[in-house]
C-alpha cells in the first residue's frame, strides 16, 4: 500500500482547567491522549466514541483550532502540528471541515454568497466576483441547492439547507481531507440521511479522503471504510468496517455496538 | 436580516419613543437651519433690553448681556448635535477598537482592560472634570474628553460581546476557511456588533448632552462664548430670581433632548436585542 495522506502518531491535546496561581493547583484534562492513526488517500475512516471521549478534539487539533501537546500529524509528507498558524494557511485548502451545528457555523450576516466567496479569494481559486460566481453556483448545485440561493442569507434556511451550505463551503476548495465532525446528528432524524447520502456520494466521486466524527454507528455503518473506537481519549480498536461491526475485539467496541437499538432482528 | 433593523418596526406602538424622535428631529431642523431660523444674532449684545421677559420680539427673553435667548438656543441646538455626534463617533470607534482587541488577543487585553478598569473606576464626571483641568476650554477638547469618558464603558461591552462571539462556530469555520486575524475581527465579528453598538451610540449621544451641559456649568466645558444650553444655564445663573426663564428654557431643551435620546435608545435596544431588557448597557 501506499503512503497513507493522512498519519497521525501518538497525538496528545491537553486543556489547562483553571489559571492556578498562588494555593491554586492547575488542573489537566487530557482531552486525547496519545492515538494513532491513518488515513489514505480516497478512505472514509470514522472515529466513533460516546460523547465527551475526546473524538471532537481530534478534528480541532488537525485544523489547528485547538494545539496539540505533542505527536505529529503527516499529512503529504509533512507534519502539520508544527506548523505555525500562517504556515499552516495554504494548507486549510487542502484540510477542511464540516461543523456540526449548521445553526452556528454560518455567520448571521454574511450572505451565501460572501461566505463562499471568502475561501476562493483567500485561497486565489477565482480573479473576480463573477467567476467566484460561477463557482459558487456549481458548488450549490452539486450539493442540491438552488443556485439563486446564494443572494439570500442564513436564517432564510433550514437546518438541513444550512448544512448543505457548509458543506457547499467545504467543496468549492476541493480539499484532499475533509474532517466531518458529526455533520448529521443536529439536523432533524428525517433530514439525516439525506445529508448523509449527500456526503457520500460527494466523497465518492470526488475521492477526497475523509475523516469521519460520529457517534451514531448507524452513520458510520453507512459510509466508512474503516473505524476507530475511542474512549476516554484513547483509541480502543481499529479495523475495517465489517470486523468492527461483525467480530469487536475490544470489551468497549462490543458495549458501543450493544446499545444500538436492534430493530431488524424482531422483523425477522 | 438584510438591514439590521426596519425603522419602522423600532417606532411601532411605542408612543413615547416616536415622541422622542419628533423631538430630536427638531433639535436637528434647528442646529442644521439655525443661521434661517434664529431671529437674532446669538452673540450680539443690546444693553437697552437685558433681562427683559419673554415676549415680542425676544421670545425667551433677553439674558444678562441682552442677547437673545431663543436665538441662542437655536445655535445650542447646534453644539448638542455636534457634541453628542462627536463623542459618539469617538467612544465608539476608540472604545469599539479596544474592546474587540482586547478580546481578540487575549494578552493585550489583559493589559488594555485593566487600563480600562482605572478609568472605569472614576465616576464620569470626575473623569471628564480632571481631563478638562488638563487641557483649553474648547469645543474639539470637549467632545474629545466626553468621548473618551463613554469609550471606557464601551470598551467593556465591546469586549464581552467580542468574547463571546470569538468563541461561535462561524468564527471556526472562518479560520478553517483560511481567514487572517483581521478578516476575522472586521468581516465576521464587526457586522455582529453593530446592532448593540448602536443601541449604545444612543444612550452615549444622550450622556454627552448630560456630561457636556455639566462641564459648562462648571466652567469646564465649551469656552463661555459659545452658545450652549449649559452655558445659558451656567451664565445666568445668579439671575434664577430676577428672570428664572433665562434658566427655565436651556434647563427644559437638556432634559428634554435627553429623555428623548434615551426614549429612542430603549426602543432600539427592545427591538434589537431582548437580552439588554433589564440591563442598563453599563451607562
Amino acid at each position: 500500500m501506499t503512503r497513507p495522506l493522512l498519519e497521525v502518531r501518538e497525538l496528545r491535546t491537553y486543556f489547562s482547567i483553571g489559571r492556578g496561581g498562588f494555593m491554586r493547583r492547575k488542573s489537566v484534562l487530557k482531552a486525547v491522549d496519545g492515538i494513532s492513526f491513518s488515513i489514505h488517500e480516497g478512505e472514509v475512516l470514522s472515529l466513533v466514541g460516546e460523547s465527551g471521549c475526546g473524538k471532537s478534539t481530534v478534528g480541532r487539533t488537525l485544523t489547528q483550532l485547538e494545539t496539540a501537546t505533542a505527536g505529529t500529524a503527516m499529512f503529504d509528507g509533512r507534519d502539520i502540528l508544527n506548523l505555525t498558524h500562517a504556515e499552516f494557511r495554504p494548507l486549510r485548502r487542502d484540510i477542511q471541515m464540516i461543523f456540526q451545528d449548521p445553526f452556528a457555523s454560518l455567520n448571521p450576516r454574511l450572505s451565501i454568497e460572501q461566505m463562499l466567496a471568502e475561501p476562493l479569494f483567500i485561497h486565489r481559486l477565482v480573479r473576480d466576483r463573477s467567476e467566484a460566481r460561477e463557482r459558487i453556483a456549481a458548488t450549490l448545485e452539486l450539493v442540491g441547492m438552488d443556485a439563486k440561493s446564494m443572494n439570500r442569507y442564513p436564517h432564510e434556511f433550514s437546518g438541513g439547507q444550512r448544512q448543505r451550505i457548509g458543506i457547499a463551503r467545504v467543496m468549492i476548495l476541493t480539499p484532499r481531507l475533509v474532517i466531518a465532525d458529526e455533520p448529521v446528528s443536529a439536523l432533524d432524524v428525517s433530514i439525516q440521511a439525506q445529508v448523509l447520502n449527500l456526503i457520500k456520494q460527494l466523497q465518492r466521486d470526488s475521492g477526497v479522503s475523509m475523516l469521519f466524527i460520529s457517534h451514531d454507528l448507524g452513520a458510520v455503518r453507512h459510509i466508512s471504510d474503516r473505524v476507530a473506537v475511542m474512549y476516554r481519549g484513547a483509541l480502543v480498536e481499529t479495523g475495517e468496517k465489517r470486523q468492527i461491526f461483525e467480530t469487536p475485539r475490544h470489551a468497549y467496541t462490543r458495549k458501543l455496538l450493544d446499545s444500538i437499538p436492534r430493530l431488524e432482528k424482531r422483523i425477522a | 436580516m438584510s438591514v439590521p433593523l426596519s425603522i419602522a418596526l423600532v417606532f411601532r406602538r411605542r408612543a413615547l419613543a416616536t415622541f422622542g424622535m419628533c423631538w430630536l428631529l427638531i433639535v436637528g431642523i434647528a442646529a442644521i437651519g439655525a443661521p434661517l431660523l434664529a431671529p437674532f444674532d446669538p452673540l450680539e449684545f443690546d444693553p437697552f433690553v437685558r433681562l427683559s421677559d419673554p415676549g415680542w420680539p425676544h421670545l425667551f427673553g433677553t439674558d444678562h448681556f441682552g442677547r437673545d435667548s431663543l436665538s441662542r438656543a437655536i445655535y445650542g441646538a447646534r453644539m448638542a448635535i455636534l457634541i453628542g455626534s462627536g463623542s459618539v463617533l469617538i467612544a465608539l470607534v476608540a472604545g469599539g477598537l479596544i474592546g474587540m482587541l482586547s478580546a481578540y488577543f487575549v494578552r493585550l487585553g489583559h493589559l488594555l482592560m485593566r487600563i480600562v478598569d482605572v478609568l472605569m473606576a472614576f465616576p464620569a464626571l470626575l473623569l471628564a472634570l480632571v481631563l478638562m483641568t488638563l487641557l483649553e476650554r474648547s469645543v474639539l477638547n470637549t467632545v474629545i474628553v466626553i468621548g473618551i469618558v463613554y469609550a471606557t464603558t464601551t470598551a467593556r461591552i465591546v469586549f464581552g460581546m467580542t468574547l463571546k462571539l470569538k468563541r461561535d462556530v462561524f468564527v471556526d469555520a472562518a479560520i478553517c476557511s483560511g481567514a487572517r486575524h483581521a478578516s476575522v475581527l472586521f468581516r465576521h465579528i464587526l457586522p455582529n456588533l453593530v446592532s448593540p453598538m448602536l443601541v449604545q451610540a444612543s444612550f452615549i449621544f444622550a450622556f454627552a448632552q448630560l456630561q457636556a451641559a455639566a462641564l459648562d456649568f462648571l466652567g469646564l466645558g465649551l469656552p463661555p462664548e459659545v452658545p450652549s444650553w449649559g452655558n445659558m444655564l451656567s451664565e445666568e445663573r445668579i439671575y434664577v430670581t430676577r428672570a428664572p426663564w433665562l434658566l427655565i428654557f436651556p434647563g427644559a431643551l437638556i432634559i428634554l433632548s435627553v429623555f428623548s435620546m434615551n426614549l429612542v435608545g430603549d426602543a432600539l435596544r427592545d427591538n434589537i436585542d431582548p437580552r439588554f431588557k433589564n440591563d442598563i448597557a453599563g451607562v
